[in-house]
């Protein structure tokens, strides 16, 4: 298992360079300037841009840069456009705010969609499975730009029950919406997943085995199938935690949280290279571990993958 | 559950969420104003003004929502007036402008103070500017203090020429017969005749001083620093490079600027150029105050909280990124008196959705210029809360000039004279029509020249003279089959509004003349380098707003090459502006700008569309706060106003008091 984990960990040290390469790459082709604007500047001003930052260095000394400064340094450098942050401390402050409102919604998402996919599976074909599965529908149907108005015009603008947008810390009511907007989309989609998996064990020789041992229906439920019918929830799960941890562009922009989606964004609207490859790392490197753990956890939930 | 029962549920949410929706549209089109208007419990106004700032250095933030926070942070020799613009007395109490508009002579008063309680002189001016236009500070801003004697000669280090025997420097004139007289700052002080008209509130002459005799001394010529750029320079110009034979080459330093401490509260600033409009323009953030000995203890950390010292009205208390800057009143301000705020609080915030909603429900007390989404206005625009006035910006096409067809100057015309522009200003209801490049009514005094109005017979007989002859079809229809349509399209950066406006031009053009124009959107910053590198072909969508308030600020956009997404320059043009630049009476220098509007819109390198209208919302209780032509407000006049029979029901007077 030991070397299971270590193998997998130096995989990811190459992946994580290439990523960082083909960004580097792709921002260069992009055109236009963090700089550029509306009104033009004077090209000696430009210039005197250009040479502050560097830009005017042939593109293999400023990838060499670049790299040596992230792989020596673990160094991202300084924000183009926000002038002295450094890339760390922006991704420093801007996490804990997307991470907060990823990690509620996750939860939510867990509990709420594991519950209704279990009933809808157990009680199939009844009221319950119907009216779960057609909120799960609605979930995965409404979009989340469509979902966060909708919320917003109900909650804040005609009941005046919750504030319609901005960041108030943990806890606050300012985080019920976002958290809800964000939770709807996963919810849907654990609670389907549920719901099949749960089917498909519920009807497997080894909890008919357990009935017939004359175990009580809660113990067959919960030891036995609903082990077995999470793992496609857990190797959905992973992936989609990496996605809620580093936030959200559509509902931190609608709901203006200073998070790390809204600066992703922003970055590569204003062609900030150091603050683009700092967050894609960053994005990377967080999917690459959550992917880890899901291989972790489906080895530790199923036998037959760890004797493989 | 029976699919009977599904659907029962079913309709019942979606009349549900359809009776959300119509109630909260009716609660929106009640009442006279949008949303609450209880005014917050404490002094403190709420405000967003844009994106996040990229940086609180006034030196080195050129967009306008910095622009905004840099007018509480920080101060200048002059401040815009609150309604009109005009620059009037901030750490400058009084000064004085030689005739031809070359050297003005600044008094500071001896009260400004900055955050930290330390005293504010002309050293901290002077010392600002040179920082400005350092070449490693590499300020966006630098070129609006071009005017300045040898700033970009400094700003780009440049080198004088010497002769190390006589020490001697080679003069500009000497080289360039093309360039206009020396203007009265370059010449020699002539004692006997003053040179600034008399003030009879102040009549002991302005001190003077060893520099301001250098000053005035014929300008001195600047050749590249960089060795490889100045022999390309010196190739090209034998008769140069045979002057250069035993001189010496001496670095254009910041003492060199044309900006002088003449004593601890006189500063004076010497233009290489008339420049009437330069009053106006040293109320832009490239001249507000920076502390010299925070900046260079920091470096570029010195606008953290923990660091930053400022000299505006308010001073900062937090800031958190993409969150909150929060302001308080500085009580070491000169003029705190007047400062009736507590708080100013600014919110970054993108969505312009998101500003209405906290507007609406009393987060915000007002929003900033242009935060209105174009689907709300004609609910918007009904409220008492809605500002509405005139913009110092002009919205126009622009048009790739260097290929054909559009290098015709008689294509232009005929696409411009196809387009209905009051049919347009009607459509977009918050703009107005305009024909020429200066915004309509906004220089008083100023007699804009009108550009070619609606005319399609005439557009189309252009269009044939051009060599695309338009046949009128037996449906009433034109079409125009020579017409290159391949070579031309229409670029406009990816927003609905662009969008609209494209597809509007479009149409008139297909309607009037014949010709089906491509539309094509892309991302603004790839939008922004194919206009200024003239990649794009046909039609390029276009805005300026002005830097100060002079018809140049919009003139000046083909002043230079290159950077006006035209190709277009006249040499003719430019002679003009410089001509009225050098006139003195200020109606005649008027006449001659309108001159070369005219001339330039003869020419038709852009197609002007509109007047823009600001277009924000303010709370009734917000006093002090006026919808000015550049949405730039001093924020030290803004209050809150608890007493109801005061408030603003509509837009506050603007006539200046």
């Amino acid at each position: 298992m030991l070397r299971f984990i270590v193998r997998r960990l130096l995989v990811t040290v190459p992946t994580i360079l290439v990523v960082i390469s083909i960004t580097w790459v792709l921002i260069k082709l992009a055109p236009g300037n963090f700089y550029s604007g509306e009104k033009r500047l004077p090209p000696a001003v430009e210039q005197n841009i250009r040479e502050k930052y560097g830009l005017d260095k042939p593109w293999y000394q400023q990838y060499g840069k670049t790299m040596w400064r992230i792989v020596g340094h673990l160094d991202f450098g300084t924000s183009l456009r926000y002038e002295g942050q450094s890339v760390n401390s922006i991704i420093k402050r801007s996490l804990p705010v997307s991470a907060t409102v990823g990690v509620l919604a996750y939860l939510l998402a867990l509990i709420v969609g594991i519950v209704a996919g279990s009933i809808a599976a157990l009680k199939q074909n009844s009221k319950w499975d119907y009216t779960s599965m057609a909120l799960a529908m609605l979930g995965i149907s409404v979009p989340n730009f469509v979902l966060a108005p909708i919320l917003v015009l109900i909650f804040s603008l005609t009941l005046y029950w919750l504030p319609p947008s901005r960041w108030g810390g943990f806890p606050s009511r300012n985080l019920i919406l976002p958290v809800l907007t964000l939770a709807a989309l996963q919810m849907a989609y654990i609670a389907r997943l549920t719901r099949a998996g749960m089917l498909e064990v519920l009807r497997s020789d080894y909890i008919r085995t357990a009935r017939a041992k004359g175990l009580s229906e809660r113990d067959v439920v919960i030891r036995h199938a609903l082990r077995g019918g999470l793992m496609p929830v857990i190797s959905y799960t992973g992936p989609a935690l990496a996605f809620l941890l580093t936030g959200t562009v559509v509902v931190e922009r609608i709901f203006a949280l200073p998070g790390l989606g809204n600066y992703f964004i922003q970055a590569s609207l204003n062609r900030d290279e150091p603050l683009i490859i700092g967050i894609v790392a960053f994005i990377a490197i967080t999917l690459l571990l959550m992917n880890l753990l899901v291989d972790i956890a489906y080895a530790y939930l199923d036998p037959r993958v760890r004797y493989q | 559950m029976s699919s009977s029962k599904f659907r029962q549920i079913l309709g019942l949410v979606l009349l549900a969420s359809l009776a959300c929706s119509t109630y909260s549209c009716t609660v929106a089109s009640a009442g006279d104003f949008f949303g609450s208007t209880t005014p917050p419990s404490q002094n403190i106004f709420r405000y967003v003004t844009g994106d996040e700032p990229a940086t609180l250095d006034p030196a080195m933030g050129n967009g306008q929502p910095e622009a905004r926070l840099y007018l509480a942070l920080y101060e200048g020799l002059v401040e815009y007036n609150a309604k009109t613009l005009a620059p009037e007395p901030a750490l400058a109490e009084r000064w004085h402008i030689n005739n031809d508009s070359s050297e003005l002579t600044f008094h500071l008063r001896t009260t400004g103070r900055w955050s930290n309680g330390d005293p504010i002189d002309a050293y901290d001016f002077v010392y600002s500017i040179r920082r400005a236009l350092a070449k490693k500070t590499a300020s966006p801003n630098a070129y609006m203090a071009s005017y300045l004697k040898y700033a970009e000669a400094f700003n780009q280090q440049r080198v004088f020429v010497r002769d190390p025997k006589t020490g001697q420097f080679l003069l500009a004139r000497e080289f360039d017969e093309s360039l206009p007289p020396e203007p009265l700052s370059g010449s020699p002080i002539d004692r006997e005749k003053s040179e600034y008209p008399a003030d009879p509130k102040d009549s002991s002459p302005d001190p003077d001083s060893e520099f301001h005799h250098q000053m005035h001394m014929p300008t001195r010529l600047t050749l590249p620093g960089d060795e490889k750029a100045r022999n390309k320079r010196l190739d090209a110009n034998p008769k140069l490079k045979a002057a250069m034979d035993g001189k010496e080459f001496v670095p254009v330093k910041a003492e060199d600027l044309g900006v002088e401490a003449v004593d601890r509260y006189i500063v004076r600033i010497s233009l290489v150029q008339p420049a009437p409009f330069f009053l106006g323009l040293l109320a832009h953030q490239v001249f507000r105050l920076v502390p010299q000995k925070v900046v260079e203890q920091y470096g570029d950390q010195w606008t953290r909280p923990e660091h930053i010292v400022t000299c505006g009205p308010f001073k900062m208390k937090e800031w958190v990124p993409y969150d909150r800057l929060v302001l308080v009143r500085d009580p070491m301000y000169w003029d705190a008196a007047t400062v009736r705020l507590d708080e100013l609080r600014f919110y970054p915030i993108l969505d312009n959705s998101t500003v209405m909603n906290m507007y609406k429900v009393g987060e915000l007390d007002a929003v900033f210029n242009h935060a209105v989404p174009n689907g709300w206005l004609h609910i918007m625009r009904e409220k008492k809360d809605y500002m509405g006035q005139a913009e110092a910006a002009v919205d126009y096409l622009i048009m790739n000039t260097t290929k054909p067809p559009l290098n015709n100057v008689k294509v232009r015309k005929a696409f411009n004279l196809s387009i209905d522009k009051d049919g347009y200003a009607a459509w977009r209801r918050i703009v107005k029509p305009l024909t020429a490049f200066t915004p309509e009514g906004m220089f008083p005094g100023y007699k804009q020249p009108k550009g070619g109005a609606f005319n399609p017979a005439e557009a189309r007989k252009l269009l044939g003279e051009a060599g695309y002859p338009v046949i009128e079809n037996s449906d009433g229809s034109f079409s125009c089959p020579s017409f290159p349509v391949d070579q031309v399209e229409f670029i406009y950066n990816s927003q609905a509004a662009n969008r609209a406006v494209a597809e509007w031009m479009q149409a008139q053009w297909k309607q009037n003349l014949g010709v089906t124009v491509g539309l094509r959107n892309m991302e603004w910053k790839t939008f922004l380098e194919q206009r200024a590198k003239l990649e794009y072909k046909g039609f390029a969508r276009g805005a300026w707003g002005a830097d100060y308030m002079d018809p140049f600020t919009f003139l000046s956009v083909f002043y230079t090459g290159g950077d006006n997404g035209t190709g277009w320059l006249d040499p003719h043009y430019i002679e003009m502006l410089d001509e009225a630049n050098r006139t003195l009476d200020h109606e005649k220098r008027y006449d001659l700008l309108a001159k070369a509007e005219a001339y330039l819109l003869d020419n038709q390198p852009i197609i002007p569309l509109d007047t823009p209208s600001v277009n924000w919302l303010k709370k009734p209780y917000v006093k002090g706060l006026y919808p000015n032509a550049a949405s730039l407000f001093p924020w030290k006049y803004v209050y809150i106003e608890r007493d109801q029979a005061k408030w603003d029901y509509g837009p506050p007077n603007m006539a200046a008091e």
